[in-house]
């Protein structure tokens, strides 16, 4: 389980995000939303490490990580799947996946994603945007983290590709796995997900279950543009 | 014809050493995205370590040692500053904080040194190796060659056959990506820049007794090396030894000629600027287009 309280991010030397709370439990599939600017990237880069978190608390499980360097939280079980399909693109899909760790086990990788095994000795490079985007889920899976983060799946992918990732990532969930969903397309995240978070301004304006936002898109488009509404 | 193949013969330590640097400038370039002009000035500060190690009475492979032990751990320090402070800044930045750091360790060294006085270099390996048309071929010179490719070759294997190597790789494309899937990016990029800071130190060490021997001389030995490094676009390790050894072999026969010998020194600068305008082709062609 992760586990955030008060969080403040600061980007650029600017407060960003301004005391966060959120859990992401496990089997559970919570879904981060926001309009462009309200501070969802940022609040993942908090959490994975990568910008300097200057208040509250991160747990990972029952231990605090928030001091650690980004490479220990990867270490200690929490995955952060950048936005922009960071595949390494000079490497083939599987150098991609050995990078993890020496003797790793690209078969779950394959089981969830088989357009990778027979991609194996491309250069991730030349992957189309889709395989680019399984290559990085998979190889943040290698890892056999407790928590993933996935920022902005489905930006510039094809419906039926963005059908397939959104399938397979709630069979992750459903495998025990705690995942943190940031997604522009509300509709189809709020679809797969156990519960939301609307993200404003770097706040939390709203924290509750996904079906109120699903039949309620008005609701949705205030708490974007303003109001709150604590479930 | 004899004194030209004297002055090629001789071209082959400093061709030798400029490989060996711009290998290790390419070196440090792919893997931690830095242009290092501060490389040169590392191996100084080792080489140097080496010379007042051995002038106050250290056996000569002791001082050795030890002098590659201080030109990595020098070498550790500047990837310190360059992985806390740097990491995330724009090529163009990290080339003037490695410029910046250049003209520090030199201050410092010159410092240490004694300013300009020159200091007595002892010689690795002396003596003549074998003789090729009457000219003698020198133990320094084999060295120094041979290192370049030893190094150029383990480098190749190195990176696209071990773990480590696999991992520096992804790391030199995406830092942020590869510490996010647990790969401890600055405990690697450290290492790297010990390994450029020991062979770096070697080179000067070899090359040290045949030029000028104060710490600047040696500190600007990093023209030649990123000129070299320039003709492998700073991708081609191969490319780039070659680069080296025909920079060396260039200034050595131009030596040969009266009139010119003065200015055989402008020769790693002619090729970067020769490099420069071959590689902006392209966009020329497109322009007159």
């Amino acid at each position: 389980m992760l586990r955030i309280s008060d969080l403040k991010v600061d980007r650029a030397g600017l407060p960003v995000i301004r005391e966060a709370d959120l859990v992401v439990e496990p089997g559970r599939i919570s879904v981060l939303l926001g309009a462009n600017g309200a501070g969802k990237t940022t609040l993942l880069e908090g959490i994975s490490g990568i910008a300097p978190v200057t208040g509250g608390r991160i747990k990972l499980g029952t231990e605090a990580i928030e001091t650690n360097r980004p490479t220990e939280r990867a270490r200690k079980g929490l995955a952060h799947v950048e936005q922009g399909r960071t595949v390494f693109r000079t490497l083939t899909t599987e150098e991609n996946l050995r990078v993890v760790g020496n003797g790793v086990d690209f078969a779950r990788s394959y089981a969830l994603f088989p357009e990778l095994e027979k991609r194996r000795q491309v250069r991730a490079g030349l992957l189309s945007g889709g395989e680019q985007q399984m290559l990085v889920i998979a190889r943040a899976l290698l890892a056999r983290p407790k928590v993933i983060m996935i920022d902005e799946m489905s930006a510039g992918l094809a419906p039926i590709i963005v059908g397939r990732l959104m399938n397979a990532v709630r069979a992750l969930a459903d495998s025990g796995l705690s995942i943190l969903l940031v997604e522009q397309f509300a509709a189809l995240a709020l679809e797969i997900g156990d519960r939301a978070y609307v993200l404003r301004k770097g706040q939390i304006v709203y924290d509750g279950a996904c079906r109120p936002l699903i039949e309620n898109p008005d609701l949705l488009h205030r708490l974007y543009l303003g109001g709150g509404a604590h479930a | 014809m004899n004194s030209l193949l004297t002055n090629a013969v001789a071209g082959l330590t400093a061709g030798g050493a400029y490989a060996l640097l711009g290998v290790c400038a390419t070196f440090t370039f792919r893997l931690v995205a830095v242009v290092n002009f501060a490389g040169a000035a590392i191996g100084a500060s080792g080489a140097f370590a080496f010379a007042l190690l051995v002038e106050v009475g250290t056996p000569i492979w002791g001082g050795a040692i030890a002098g590659l032990l201080f030109g990595a751990l020098v070498g550790v320090l500047v990837g310190e500053i360059m992985t806390r402070w740097f990491a995330e800044a724009s090529t163009s930045i990290k080339a003037a904080v490695s410029t910046a750091l250049l003209v520090g360790v030199t201050a410092v060294g010159l410092r240490v040194t004694g300013g300009q006085r020159p200091h007595e270099f002892p010689e690795l390996l002396s003596g003549s190796a074998f003789r090729l048309l009457g000219v003698e071929v020198t133990n320094t010179a084999i060295a120094m060659l041979g290192l370049a490719m030893l190094f150029t070759l383990l480098i190749g294997l190195f990176l696209n056959r071990s773990h480590v190597g696999l991992q520096l790789r992804a790391l030199s494309e995406r830092p942020a990506a590869a510490e996010l899937i647990g790969i401890p990016v600055h405990q690697l990029s450290l290492w790297v820049w010990a390994i450029g800071g020991a062979a770096t130190t070697l080179a000067l060490m070899l090359i040290a007794p045949q030029r000028a021997p104060n710490f600047l001389g040696l500190s600007l030995l990093v023209v030649p090396a990123l000129a070299s490094a320039l003709i492998g676009f700073f991708r081609s390790f191969w490319a780039t030894l070659l680069g080296g050894v025909v920079i060396g072999e260039m200034e050595s026969l131009i030596s040969g000629f009266s009139g010119l010998g003065a200015y055989r020194t402008a020769v790693p600068f002619l090729v970067i600027i020769a490099v420069l305008l071959w590689s902006q082709r392209g966009g020329r062609w497109d322009d007159a287009r």
